[in-house]
């Protein structure tokens, strides 16, 4: 049985995809089913939703469209989450690489760096950086991979320890291979599998921490993001709740959805393992 | 049960007496005010110097002019506006070189030793000039201040120095504090900057860093059976929306300066007990102004600036962003000012169609994008107001071809960039009038000060015409003559547009419906609470 099937048997991976296959439509529709700029004043302000259908969930205290805000809030969150996912895992596995191959005092140097990094809790060092950097989107992403990087590297090398034992690397030892070509050709792509699988948590876990710090203030002023949404909303929280709510289940619903597909991914290829 | 009866001539002479009551001006029927309890009030800052007579801020004042008091008061029906504290009397002579105070006799410092008019001179003469943020302005020609007797205090000043502008100052800048406590000590650093000592109506017992202040009753205070209640404790609530749950729950009295959100008053209004006051900050309004910097060649451009002017709806900002809690403005002076304000100036109307052509005139034209420049904006952290009529300036340039990108920074941040660092084009600041230009409004076009001083023209712009009014205004010592000065001042700067006079607004109090006699003058919140009572 294919790893799709198998994947696609597990109602929660399937909603969790459903989920994210919505988010990623959202994100790719948002300029063309909402052209204008997403931060410029549609309407009267702080119109509830469901009175005006070309405004459909109303608007904010400035008289912003809500849903434009949400589509375009869409984009900024997967692509932060997305990029903050990336470049931790690209960090994570090739320390992790080195040290597990290189082994001796470059892996006691690299691994209590990483520990160093693992004590700090990774919210506070995301929000030190950008306030010392500057909010842009480009800070935000380094931000949340500083403090995430760290989980891809432990896994990474643990499993590089494992292959680094294995007959074939043994072999391309024998035949001259440089020590380095080894690590990033042979060993690194088959220790990627079980760090992949974490990509779902930081994936989820970056979408959050984008969000604090927008809510916080310290997001791209020039950008809509769903934390900055829930922190306008926060003023009038109590006139005009759906203005945090809104965003709120955006998030959570997006959060959900990528832990259920990574979440399933997971099964998926376990049990492919168990049958194999 | 004879007691309970209601008679029929009881009920029409309670009727005739509210009928007369209703009549009869606010101040001159009181009920008797209830003597005691505890008035408690939210505090969103600890300041880190209280000392009013240094730090002239409202964050201190709100604090500590409970404690220490100025030579005069605020008033809303007085001569000139002001009502006697530790002075009685205030008279100018003729050559504007000398002010004479006649000072309050029987008024004792909170450690039982007598005030004088030695403790006026000093906290002249080593404090308010050489110390003072603002003081240090008004009183930079005070010479000398002789003091006759004990209870006369003549300022001497080595220029004329228009009486007016003294008058005007007394009640932020003239918080007198006891030459027995500072004298030989370095000042600034004082301890008794944070364990106040004063003449006022209350004493500060007791702070406890994060949670609260609490001020006793002074008995031996100058006021005739004053202050009526024995305790203000300020609880800090540095969240904003902490404030409003609080007095709903009947945990706080009282929230000043706006420290319930605009957007939640219309909801608060209607809870039983509780009222909105939008009176009692006369005194202290905030203006919305966006500082340009000249340096930017673009900016540098009269039309280009007019073109900005046009192209912000001072209305949708009074009603979306302020609620309607503010007025749009019309200059550098705000409408509610009786003395100087002129309506007599070149306006704006919003017409995004006009700002286009003058920005077309001016030979910035749109790209394929749509774009003519790029522009950094800097909305002072300081409000939510300013901050969200940053996120509409932006808006309100896009539609004239203008990018705008926020910069969003700190408090420290922000007043080091735009202060010190001039790293902006656009930025959204929130002056304050304090009752005569002088004092705090010609600073922010006068040109020639020095990198670095807040609130003060950074931009680099710079009008000999405009300097030689201020310059010519701070010398001339009848009222009349001076006025007319700065009537010509707002009329330069709206054309010239240094700046841009978007909005003014003040803040809102919150209060249970216990409290009497709230907002009772244009520096309530700020002023000594004397006569402020709990009904019980």
């Amino acid at each position: 049985m294919s790893l799709l099937r198998r994947f696609l048997r597990t109602p929660e991976a399937v909603a969790g995809a459903l989920i994210l296959a919505a988010l990623v439509a959202m994100a790719l529709a948002a300029p063309l089913l909402f052209p204008r700029d997403p931060l410029s004043i549609a309407g009267p302000a702080l119109l509830p939703p469901f009175q005006d259908w070309s405004l459909p969930l109303g608007t904010d205290r400035l008289g912003r469209d809500v849903l434009a805000e949400l589509f375009h809030g869409a984009r900024t969150s997967i692509a932060v989450g997305l990029a903050a996912a990336a470049t931790s895992i690209a960090i994570g596995a090739t320390v992790g690489t080195l040290a597990g191959f290189a082994g001796g005092l470059t892996d006691e140097v690299l691994m209590r760096i990483t520990d160093a990094f693992q004590t700090v809790p990774g919210f506070l060092l995301a929000l030190a950086f950008v306030s010392v950097v500057g909010p842009s989107l480009a800070v935000v992403v380094i931000a949340i991979a500083l403090g995430a990087w760290t989980g891809p590297a432990r896994v990474a090398r643990a499993e590089v320890l494992s292959i680094r034992e294995r007959d074939y690397v043994a072999s391309a030892r024998v035949i001259g291979m440089h020590p380095l070509e080894i690590a990033f050709r042979e060993v690194l792509p088959n220790a990627l599998p079980p760090v992949l699988a974490l990509s779902s948590i930081i994936v989820a876990a970056a979408i959050l921490v984008e969000a604090a710090l927008s809510f916080l203030g310290l997001g791209d002023p020039n950008r809509v993001t769903w934390g900055g949404m829930i922190a306008e909303g926060r003023a009038v929280l109590r006139s005009a709740p759906f203005l945090s709510i809104i965003p709120g289940i955006a998030l959570v619903l997006t959060v959900l959805g990528v832990y259920l597909a990574g979440e399933g991914f997971v099964e998926a290829s376990a049990a492919r393992k168990r049958q194999s | 049960m004879s007691d309970f009866r209601i008679s029929r001539r009881g009920v029409l002479a309670g009727s005739a007496f509210l009928l007369a009551s209703t009549a009869l001006p606010g101040t001159l029927w009181a009920q008797t005010p209830t003597k005691g309890g505890r008035l408690i009030v939210a505090s969103d800052s600890e300041p880190r110097n209280l000392n009013p007579a240094i730090v002239a801020s409202n964050g201190v004042f709100f604090i500590a002019s409970k404690v220490i008091e100025p030579l005069a008061e605020a008033s809303f029906d007085s001569k000139d506006g002001l009502e006697p504290r530790l002075a009685v009397s205030w008279e100018g002579s003729e050559d504007g070189r000398s002010v004479t105070f006649k000072l309050r006799e029987n008024v004792t410092w909170h450690d039982g030793k007598p005030f004088t008019s030695a403790d006026v001179a000093f906290s002249a003469l080593q404090v308010w000039k050489p110390l003072q943020n603002l003081g240090r302005v008004v009183f930079k020609d005070l010479e000398a201040v002789d003091t006759p007797d004990a209870h006369t205090a003549v300022f001497r000043f080595s220029k004329p120095t228009p009486f007016q502008l003294i008058r005007n100052a007394l009640p932020a800048l003239t918080s007198v504090v006891a030459k027995h406590i500072y004298e030989g000590s370095d000042i600034a650093e004082n301890p008794a900057n944070t364990a106040l000592v004063g003449t006022g109506p209350f004493k500060l017992a007791e702070h406890k860093a994060g949670e609260y202040y609490r001020l006793e009753r002074n008995d031996k205070y100058w006021g005739e059976g004053e202050p009526h209640l024995d305790e203000i404790v300020y609880r800090v609530l540095p969240d904003r929306a902490a404030a409003a749950g609080a007095l709903e729950a009947e945990e706080i009295h009282l929230a000043a300066f706006s420290a319930v959100p605009l957007a939640d008053l219309a909801r608060i209004s209607k809870v039983p007990g509780i009222e909105v006051v939008t009176k009692g900050y006369e005194g202290l309004t905030y203006q919305l102004v966006v500082e340009i910097n000249h340096r930017r060649k673009e900016l540098a451009d009269l039309k280009v600036r007019q073109a900005i002017a046009h192209a912000i709806d001072k209305d949708f900002v009074v009603k979306t962003v302020f609620l309607g809690y503010a007025a749009p403005a019309t200059g550098p002076v705000p409408q509610n000012d009786k003395q100087f304000y002129t309506k007599d100036v070149p306006a704006y109307a919003f017409d995004p169609a006009k700002a286009n052509a003058l920005l077309d005139e001016a030979g910035y034209k749109r790209d394929a994008n749509g774009t003519r420049f790029k522009l950094k904006l800097l909305p002072a952290p300081y409000f939510n107001e300013t901050k969200q009529f940053g996120d509409y300036l932006r808006q309100a340039l896009a539609a004239i071809g203008i990018d705008a990108q926020i910069v969003n920074n700190d408090a420290a941040a922000h007043q080091k960039a735009v202060y010190t660092d001039h790293d902006f084009d656009l930025a959204v600041a929130p002056p304050v009038f304090r009752g005569d230009p002088a004092i705090s409004t010609t600073i922010l076009v006068q040109s020639g000060i020095p990198d670095g001083v807040p609130f003060s023209n950074q931009g680099g712009y710079k009008n000999a015409e405009i300097d030689a009014l201020i310059e010519k205004a701070s010398e001339t010592i009848d009222a009349e003559a001076r006025t007319g000065l700065y009537r010509e001042f707002q009329k330069k700067v709206v054309e010239d547009l240094p700046l841009i006079n978007v909005a003014e607004w003040s803040f809102i109090t919150v209060a249970r419906d216990t409290v009497k006699n709230v907002s009772n003058n244009p520096r309530w919140a700020v002023s000594n609470w004397a006569d402020t009572y709990l009904e019980t």
